[in-house]
This record gives C-alpha cells, sequence and structure tokens, in this order.
C-alpha cells in the first residue's frame, strides 16, 4: 500500500480529489521508465537512488514520487550471491574471530579454502543484501499507460486503506463483492435502490461501536473486484492527515484497463449453453446474468438469472440452476425468496444430482433437467405458469429491492 | 515459581492496583517471569501481545517450560488458539474482533509501543479485565500517550531503572564519554549542510513558533527548500554516523578488548556495514536472514564469534548472550534506545563489571542527544532491595 505521506491528493470542500495519472503525464512516465531500465543489471540501490533523482522530463513530484515508489514495487531484484554469500560470511567472520591475522591475510585464508580471490570475497561477503542485488528485467514491458494505471489503482487501494467505511452501488457482480468482502471477515449490508443496482454497506465488527482505520487493507482489496463490475459508484469516509474527508470513485476513473468487449462471464457451461438457448428462442425476454441481490432476512440470495418481459416489464421471474441438491435444500431456498416476497423464482434442477429422496417442496416451479437446461421448458413456464402471476404491487417493490 | 525480592514486590503491586498496570523494569532483569508469575498466579485465561516473531518464539518457550498445556500462537504463518495464546501486535489486531471475548488476561510485552495509534483497537476489542503492560522504557509522564495507556493497561503500578538493580541484580558498569573530533572536511561538510537546515528551520519556526520537528518534516517535503534542508539534515547525520575519528576510537577498543564479547551499536545499517567490512565482524541486520542472524547468536553465545554489529536488531525482542562490552558508534532512537542497548550487556555473572563506550561528537547534534541519553539510565527510586 501507498504511504499517507506519498498519496497525491487534494481536499476539495469535504471531499478528496485523487491526482491520477493521466495521458498527459505519459511524457514523464516514459523518461522515468527509461531511467529505471538503465539499471538493469545495476545493484537495486543503485535504481533506488535513481528513482529518487530529478527526470530530464519535468514531472509533478507527488505524481513523480508515488510511480517511482510503485516502480520501485514492480523490480525483483535478482539474487544470484545468496549462498556464496551466506559462505562467505560463516567463514571470514569465524576466521577474523580468531584474532591472530589482520582482515587482509583473513580474507586471503578464507579465499584460499573457498577458491576464490581476496577482493571476489570481499565483494562477495555483502552480495546477497536487498541493496546489492542486481535489477533484473521486467518480465512483462512497462508501457506508461500501464504504468499510469497500476499507478492509479495503487492510489485508489492507498486511499481506501484509510476508510472507516465504504458504500458501493454496483451494477452487476455484486456477488463477487460480496464474496471478498465476506473472506475478508467484513460485515456487508445490502440496501434497497431502484433499477438494476444493488447498494452495500462494507465494514467490519468493530465499525459498529467507533470509526476505525482496521478494515482499511480489506476495504481497499475490494477495489479490483469493481474492475469486472459494468457500473459502480464507491464512497469512502476516509482519514487523511487527521481529517476525515469523502471519497468518490466512479466507474470511468482511470484505475483499470480499458473494458475488452465485455463478455459475460458464467460459473458454468450449463449456464453459459443456457442463455445462449434462451436468447434464440425467446426474443421477447431479456435474460439479464447476476442480477441485483436479495436481502432475506439475515442473508443475501444470488440469483443467476433475472428474466424480464420487454414489452410488459412487470413480468420478470428469477432463475436459479441448481447442482447438486436435495428436497430440503429447495424447500430451504424457496423459502427465503419467499421471506424476501419474491413468488416468481424457477428452479432448474439436474435429475442426475439429487442426493437424497423426498417429496419436492409444495409450489415450487421446478424445471428438470439433463446435462442441459431446456429452453423451452423455461419459457413454457413464464408462458404457462406465469402469465396471469405479474407480481403484485407491493412485490414489485421487494423485486427490485 | 522462584522469583526474585523485586520480581515479587512488582507482582504484588499489580495485585494491589487490582489488577491492571504497567510494570516497568530493565531489560534482563525478568520481565517476562513476571508475566509468567501473574499467569500461575491468576490462572485466567491469557493472552500475551508481543511485538516481533522473535519475541513470539521467546514467549512461547518460556511459556513451555512452565506450562504443560498446549499454548496457541498466532502470527509468523501460524494459527492456534488455546486458553494460553502468545500473538504479535499484528495478528493480534487482526483477528482480536474475533478473540477478544475470550481471555481475561492480557499481557502486552513492551507496552510503550500502545498509547498514540491503531494498535490500541487491539486492547480495546478485548473485554479481558485483568491487564499487565511490561516495559523497560515507559513513555515520559507528560506524554499524550501516557494517559492513553494508563486508560488501556493501568498506571504504572512499579517501575525500576537499571542504576536501581546494577550491582546485585544486574551487573555494575561504567559508562564511559568519549568525546571526538571531526577532521577540517568532515568540519566543513558538517557546518554546511547545518546550515542549510537551520536556515530553512529558523524560517519555518518563524512562521510557526510552536512547531515540532515533525510539523517541520511533514510541510518540508512540499516545497524545494524543505527538500533540500531534509537531505542537509540527513547527510549532516549520515556524516556523523562513522567519522574519521569515530573508526580510530573503535579500532582501539576492538584491540584493547580483544578478549571480551563485544557488541557496536551504529545509528544505520550501512554503518554497520562498513565496520563489518573494515573489522570483519558479523553484522546483524534487518537485511540479514533469520536463521543466520540465529546461527550467529549462537556462535557468539559459544564464543566463536568475539563481536557482533548492529544498528537497531539488537534494540529490542532479542535474547542476546552475555557480552561485557557495548560501543555505542550512533543512534537514532533517542534514550529509549539507548536504554534497550545498556540493557543489553548487563547479564549478572560474578565478578562482572560491564564497560558502555559512547562515542560522542563534539560540537554536534550528538552532544545534546548524549545528555539525554545517559539521563535516562538515572535510578528511579532508592534502591533497597
Amino acid at each position: 500500500m501507498l504511504p499517507e505521506s506519498l498519496l497525491a491528493c487534494s481536499p476539495l470542500g469535504d471531499e478528496i480529489s485523487p491526482h491520477f495519472l493521466r495521458e498527459s503525464d505519459h511524457v514523464w512516465l516514459r523518461a522515468l521508465i527509461e531511467a529505471c531500465d538503465r539499471c538493469i543489471g545495476r545493484p537495486q540501490r543503485e535504481l533506488a537512488e535513481r528513482l529518487r533523482q530529478p527526470l530530464v522530463s519535468p514531472a509533478p513530484e507527488g505524481k513523480r514520487r508515488m510511480a517511482a515508489h510503485v516502480l520501485s514495487r514492480l523490480w525483483f531484484p535478482k539474487n544470484t550471491a545468496g549462498g556464496l554469500a551466506r559462505r562467505a560470511r560463516a567463514a571470514v567472520f569465524l576466521e577474523s574471530a580468531k584474532g591472530e591475522a589482520p582482515p587482509g591475510e583473513v580474507l586471503a585464508i578464507v579465499g584460499g579454502r573457498l577458491g576464490i580471490s581476496p577482493e571476489d570475497l570481499a565483494r562477495a561477503l555483502f552480495a546477497d543484501l536487498p541493496g546489492e542485488r542486481l535489477v533484473a528485467p521486467l518480465p512483462d514491458a512497462q508501457s506508461p499507460g500501464e504504468l499510469a494505471l497500476r499507478v492509479n489503482l495503487a492510489l485508489a487501494q492507498g486511499l481506501l486503506f484509510r476508510a472507516t467505511s465504504v458504500r458501493i452501488e454496483v451494477v452487476g457482480n455484486a456477488r463477487a463483492l460480496v464474496r471478498q468482502a465476506k473472506l475478508r471477515g467484513l460485515l456487508c449490508a445490502i440496501a434497497a435502490r431502484p433499477g438494476q443496482a444493488s447498494a452495500l454497506e462494507v465494514s467490519g465488527p468493530l465499525a459498529l461501536f467507533r470509526r476505525t482505520l482496521l478494515y482499511g487493507r480489506a476495504l481497499a482489496n475490494l477495489i479490483p473486484i469493481l474492475a469486472t463490475c459494468p457500473r459502480f459508484e464507491l464512497r469512502a469516509e476516509c482519514v487523511l492527515r487527521g481529517k476525515s474527508r469523502q471519497l468518490r470513485l466512479v466507474s470511468g476513473d482511470p484505475i483499470f484497463p480499458a473494458p475488452v468487449a465485455s463478455r459475460t462471464s458464467y460459473d458454468s457451461r450449463i449456464e453459459e449453453r443456457f442463455a445462449s438457448d434462451f436468447g434464440l428462442i425467446a426474443p421477447d425476454w431479456d435474460i439479464v446474468r447476476e442480477p441485483q441481490a436479495v436481502a432475506s432476512g439475515a442473508s443475501l440470495l444470488f440469483p443467476d438469472f433475472l428474466l424480464q418481459h420487454r414489452l410488459d416489464p412487470s413480468r420478470r421471474w428469477l432463475l436459479e440452476i441448481v447442482g447438486f441438491w436435495t428436497p430440503d435444500y429447495l424447500a430451504r431456498k424457496m423459502a427465503a425468496y419467499r421471506a424476501a416476497r419474491i413468488p416468481n423464482l424457477i428452479f432448474c434442477v439436474d435429475e442426475l444430482r439429487s442426493c437424497a429422496r423426498g417429496d419436492l417442496p409444495a409450489g415450487a416451479r421446478i424445471v428438470r433437467f439433463r446435462r442441459r437446461v431446456r429452453a423451452g421448458d423455461v419459457l413454457a413456464v413464464l408462458e404457462d405458469g406465469g402469465a396471469g402471476e405479474a407480481p403484485r404491487s407491493s412485490e414489485k417493490g421487494a423485486l427490485e429491492a | 515459581m522462584e522469583l526474585r525480592p523485586y520480581q515479587d514486590a512488582a507482582l504484588c503491586a499489580w495485585e494491589l492496583a487490582g489488577r491492571r498496570g504497567v510494570v516497568v523494569l530493565p531489560t534482563g532483569s525478568g520481565k517476562t517471569r513476571v508475566a509468567l508469575a501473574v499467569m500461575a498466579r491468576t490462572r485466567l485465561r491469557t493472552l500475551c501481545l508481543v511485538p516481533t516473531r522473535v519475541l513470539l518464539d521467546q514467549w512461547l518457550r518460556e511459556i513451555g517450560r512452565l506450562y504443560p498445556g498446549a499454548v496457541g500462537c498466532l502470527g509468523d504463518g501460524v494459527h492456534t488458539v488455546a486458553p494460553v495464546t502468545v500473538a504479535t501486535f499484528e495478528s493480534g489486531l487482526r483477528h482480536m474482533d474475533r478473540l477478544g471475548n475470550r481471555f481475561d488476561l492480557l499481557i502486552v510485552d513492551e507496552v510503550h509501543h500502545f498509547g498514540g495509534g491503531q494498535r490500541d483497537e487491539a486492547m480495546e476489542m478485548s473485554i479481558a479485565s485483568a491487564r499487565l503492560g511490561l516495559t523497560a522504557t515507559p513513555v515520559r509522564p507528560d506524554h499524550p500517550s501516557a494517559r492513553r495507556l494508563a486508560e488501556l493497561v493501568g498506571p504504572t503500578v512499579f517501575e525500576l531503572a537499571v542504576a536501581d538493580l546494577a550491582g546485585r541484580f544486574l551487573a555494575s558498569f561504567d559508562l564511559i564519554a568519549l568525546h571526538l573530533d571531526l577532521s577540517e572536511t568532515e568540519r566543513k561538510a558538517y557546518s554546511e549542510r547545518v546550515s542549510i537546515y537551520r536556515e530553512a528551520m529558523a524560517q519555518f519556526r518563524r512562521q510557526v513558533p510552536e512547531a515540532s520537528w515533525e510539523d517541520f518534516a511533514r510541510i518540508a517535503v512540499r516545497t524545494d527548500q524543505g527538500r533540500r534542508a531534509l537531505l542537509a539534515f540527513r547527510q549532516a547525520r549520515a556524516l556523523l554516523g562513522f567519522t574519521e575519528a569515530k573508526r580510530k576510537a573503535l579500532g582501539s577498543l576492538l584491540v584493547r578488548h580483544a578478549d571480551a564479547r563485544l557488541l557496536v551499536f551504529t545509528a544505520d545499517n550501512q554503518t554497520a556495514y562498513a565496520i563489518s567490512r573494515e573489522h570483519l565482524i558479523m553484522p546483524l541486520t534487518c537485511d540479514i536472514g533469520r536463521h543466520e542472524r540465529e546461527e550467529a547468536l549462537t556462535r557468539f553465545r559459544e564464543g566463536a564469534l568475539r563481536a557482533l554489529v548492529s544498528a537497531r536488531v539488537l534494540n529490542e525482542g532479542m535474547d542476546v548472550p552475555d557480552a561485557g562490552v557495548a560501543v555505542v558508534v550512533g543512534g537514532s532512537q533517542g534514550e529509549r534506545e539507548h536504554v534497550q542497548r545498556v540493557g543489553r550487556i548487563l547479564r549478572p555473572r560474578p565478578g562482572k563489571r560491564a564497560v558502555i563506550y559512547e562515542l560522542i561528537t563534539r560540537g554536534t547534534m550528538e552532544v545534546r542527544q548524549a545528555r539525554r541519553r545517559r539521563e535516562a539510565l538515572a535510578p528511579r527510586v532508592s534502591p533497597c532491595l
């Protein structure tokens, strides 16, 4: 994480304005990369020294220091002298401790034993220390644009590292965010938002009692996940130089590479096939992969698909493709959706993956499949079962929540 | 458990203070033993917080010698929780929101690291009512963190300084200050750099009379003049690190104490390596791997190595074998560091009289630093043990 003293940003009222690197910075970034390239094969301390010096092209000091810090972390110095240096130290200092010979003679004696000259031995003594290790070329050459993105991401994460709480409004892929938050031991509350967005309030247990920076690292680690969300707006309460200020990051900030022809990712081949088949046979219906999360009591539910009629948007169905299952599991799942006042739910269950005998829960709309979900079967449920069962107005809100 | 009289007194003082408070004892006087006695006396579920991984190992070893049950460990890649658990500060902080309700006694080694930062939250998340803090270098009572520490752990309930125990429970020692001069070239370079720094500092002080050095450093990085001043200050300090006179003095001391086990303390790693290259003394720095450091300490203990040179690694949190002579070539962490360093050579032995040499350059910032360092060794109470 970038230390606080290196975070290039300025206060703007109650907000923080991060000084992101943009295209206008590419000239001096190129100069910085070239300066580092010239240190390849030289000791690491020379690279550190080089990164402290001013560049040929004029550069804003704050941004330059930040970029130099990020760049210095990309280089992994090659430790080619580790074994020899350690052997040399053990032998030389033990010999010297005998106190029988002056330093020059000690090096000659030990050098003779190790089969190297006293000068080489003197050089080898500390050749494995971090500053003495040789700078190796980067595995992937950095362009100024790539470096700028790395620095911007480090800046955003560095600011979030100083955050006490975070609120994220996100469209799509909320599941990955919640999963990451849970993995990091964070608390995640979901709030109702109109439309497709999910609003997540993320913090940790101690934050219930006091403002704390304890979860800064975990919160900062959520940022890379946002790269996979089509749209997001993040607001964080950050403490910088002792003052609390708001940080706002939105999709479009120069933190992540431009999305390459965005291709929906699926959890399984079955899901991917179903989405493709359904799109072909049901032109009147929109299919949305991983729609907003649904809050049910203390749990969050993440349906696989939302199916919505194009001409009558009130005809909305959630669909879950279930792998291994038992009737009890389906009943619990259905109860959770009902608790969230969502009755329009279809389970697609794999006949080959039933793990227990028993009756299926009453009232469940279930489409059975083997290896491939038949889109026609699902469409039949929508057209027949769903025609007269559009959600009541009170349920609409719940569906949107 | 057999305790020395002052250890027993510390334990009683802690009990009388309602099982909350800080015990201040010099390095090498057996603070860990007081903590073990507290654990044995109270028989409470205990979490010990220690600053480093090296200390984590040492505490696990010490507890394991006396306590037959399993000892939990949080840190250094291990996560096991038991009724008696040792954790590094960082692991303690990270896991306390899930463990805070599982311990009734909290023991904090080197407690002076708390009282003014995020680490305090680890103690806030613990419900342990019994709390013991241990340190050799307490924060000054007028320092803001002293009040905070009193809230978190309790007040100082027992305090002894090096001078209180030297001669009986710690080795007697002589503190010899060697006042040295800069060469003509060094003096010129030093004066040039110091004047750049002083000019910028004076200008800053005119604008903000009450500002501290930290305020200056924070503001200075924003301007060219400020950055030049900071660089000049660093260069002046580096120049004092290992002057020509210090080089000669150290050479003479190494010859003079050729038969003694000797520790050399420097202000920074670069000086430690310079001394190591020149005199072929094993350096112990953060750059040297943990296993190699342990090997070196073992060899020092066995007598195969007669000297070690270190900047900060030996200051705190390492079980340093017995040594008789210390040479303080330079320091960067003030009086707290000095007390810890002196404590490293005071392990008692019959007939032992330790010697500490301080190399101080006349007419430089080192003179004031040395005066403050010595004040920190003064007795805290009348020794009546």
